[in-house]
């Protein structure tokens, strides 16, 4: 249930907040970064799992494909729950993770995006969102790691856990 | 649930599915119903978490307030000039022609949210929907100029297409000479094409021409510079007049433009 509380309120702040920052580039992307997070707790299955509601979740306010998002939070989950590390915490390391997967993630995107011929993907939008939301994921985990810390502290990952 | 990589290519494949099923489905989709489930759960707290933020933002010291209302004004009056440029040159058309220019029914509408697609995306979400008349297809303007078209549109909010997405293309003309053409979007800005030959240069203002749900002589912006290397056609820049990264106060014209919007001419006198 607070998993779903977080998951809710990750997805209003970014509509309403992170995605209007005056910021230079492309906007963070929260939810990638709370996958992210989440995997890195909970392990593979669960955050392949939690990329693909997570994902599926952000689609429906989207104006593209059902899916697309979901594809790509899936992968970013997988590959974070890899290298899971349960409950000994390192941020340099979730820094890292974050950092490596934030970039497949926007590569997965823009190749998803590609092959479906949507025409706002070209070599500079893409450059552009590597420069700068894979950055700002980064400046966003040591936000998050606490919060997906605490809520998976409580033992209490519903809806995402099973 | 032990196996991850199993798991992984499953939901990777029913990721896959569900984009082929609602590619090119348009108002079609199987999955229409989930995506208006969603805006009318959403909808209502996203406009409430967009109330907080906009009440945060509006608690800024005098000079930021200060500067906002200048810029709100500066866009105000730069409309206005456009627009009086068009006037001018309908003026003359008026002579010869009975009419007059329509005025529209809108609705204001507050940027509730801005599409969020790693960075891909050039959609807002307004704080307006079906129950406020909102339908897809209209125009949506504000203090400056043209800002783009709604393209789904929920019970209590809309998506609403930039009009600097690659996906956004209006018919345009020039203000001063009538030139007619077409703008698309083109990421920051607009590349508009003309239609036939005709003469553009830097700083002619750019208008809509109209639809069926379109309405006419909305600024979109004003030509930056001019492309005439490739032989055919004429392209220009444009630069829209509306800051389509700050957008917050918005208008949708909520009345289409009537089919025959004017009186047809009096007979001429025997």
């Amino acid at each position: 249930m607070l998993g779903a509380v977080v998951l809710v309120g990750a997805l209003l702040t970014q509509w309403a907040a992170l995605s209007r920052l005056p910021l230079p580039g492309s906007p963070p992307d929260l939810l990638l970064v709370l996958v992210v997070a989440f995997a890195l707790v909970a392990g593979p299955a669960p955050g392949t799992l939690g990329g693909f509601v997570t994902g599926l979740l952000v689609d429906l306010g989207a104006d593209h494909q059902l899916g697309r998002t979901a594809l790509t939070y899936t992968l970013v989950g997988y590959l974070a729950g890899r290298v899971q590390y349960g409950p000994r915490r390192s941020i340099l390391r979730s820094l890292l993770v974050v950092a490596a997967t934030a970039a497949v993630g926007v590569s997965a995107s823009a190749l998803v995006g590609l092959l479906l011929g949507d025409p706002r993907i070209d070599l500079p939008a893409y450059r552009q969102s590597m420069l700068s939301t894979v950055p700002y994921c980064v400046l966003l985990t040591p936000l998050v790691v606490p919060v997906v810390g605490f809520v998976a502290r409580r033992g209490d990952l519903d809806p995402l856990r099973r | 649930m032990r196996r991850p990589r199993l798991l992984l290519l499953v939901l990777v494949l029913a990721a896959c599915v569900l984009i082929v099923l609602d590619t090119g489905a348009g108002p079609d989709s199987p999955f229409a119903g989930a995506r208006r489930a969603a805006d009318t759960v959403l909808g209502p707290a996203q406009r409430a978490a967009a109330g907080a933020v906009g009440a945060l933002e509006g608690t800024g010291d005098g000079d930021s307030a200060e500067l906002g209302r200048l810029q709100a004004e500066n866009a105000r009056l730069t409309g206005e000039l456009l627009r009086s440029e068009a006037a001018a040159r309908r003026a003359a058309e008026l002579d010869r022609l009975l009419g007059v220019p329509s005025a529209y029914t809108t609705v204001p509408a507050r940027v509730a949210g801005v599409g969020a697609a790693l960075g891909f995306s050039s959609t807002v979400t307004i704080d307006v929907g079906s129950r406020d008349g909102v339908r897809p297809g209209q125009t949506v303007l504000n203090g400056s100029g043209l800002v783009g078209r709604t393209l789904r549109v929920g019970p209590f909010t809309s998506t609403v297409l930039l009009l600097t997405d690659p996906g956004f293309t209006v018919g345009a003309r020039l203000a001063r000479e009538g030139t007619l053409g077409l703008a698309t979007g083109a990421g920051r800005t607009l590349t508009y094409e003309l239609v036939e030959g005709g003469r553009v240069q830097p700083g002619d203002a750019v208008l809509t021409t109209g639809s069926d749900t379109f309405v006419p002589d909305v600024p979109i912006g004003r030509v930056a510079s001019v492309d005439v290397g490739s032989a055919l056609v004429t392209t220009a820049e444009v630069v829209p007049l509306a800051d389509v990264t700050s957008l917050d106060l918005l208008a949708v014209v909520i009345e289409p433009v009537r089919s025959n919007p004017r009186d047809p001419l009096p007979p001429p006198p025997p």
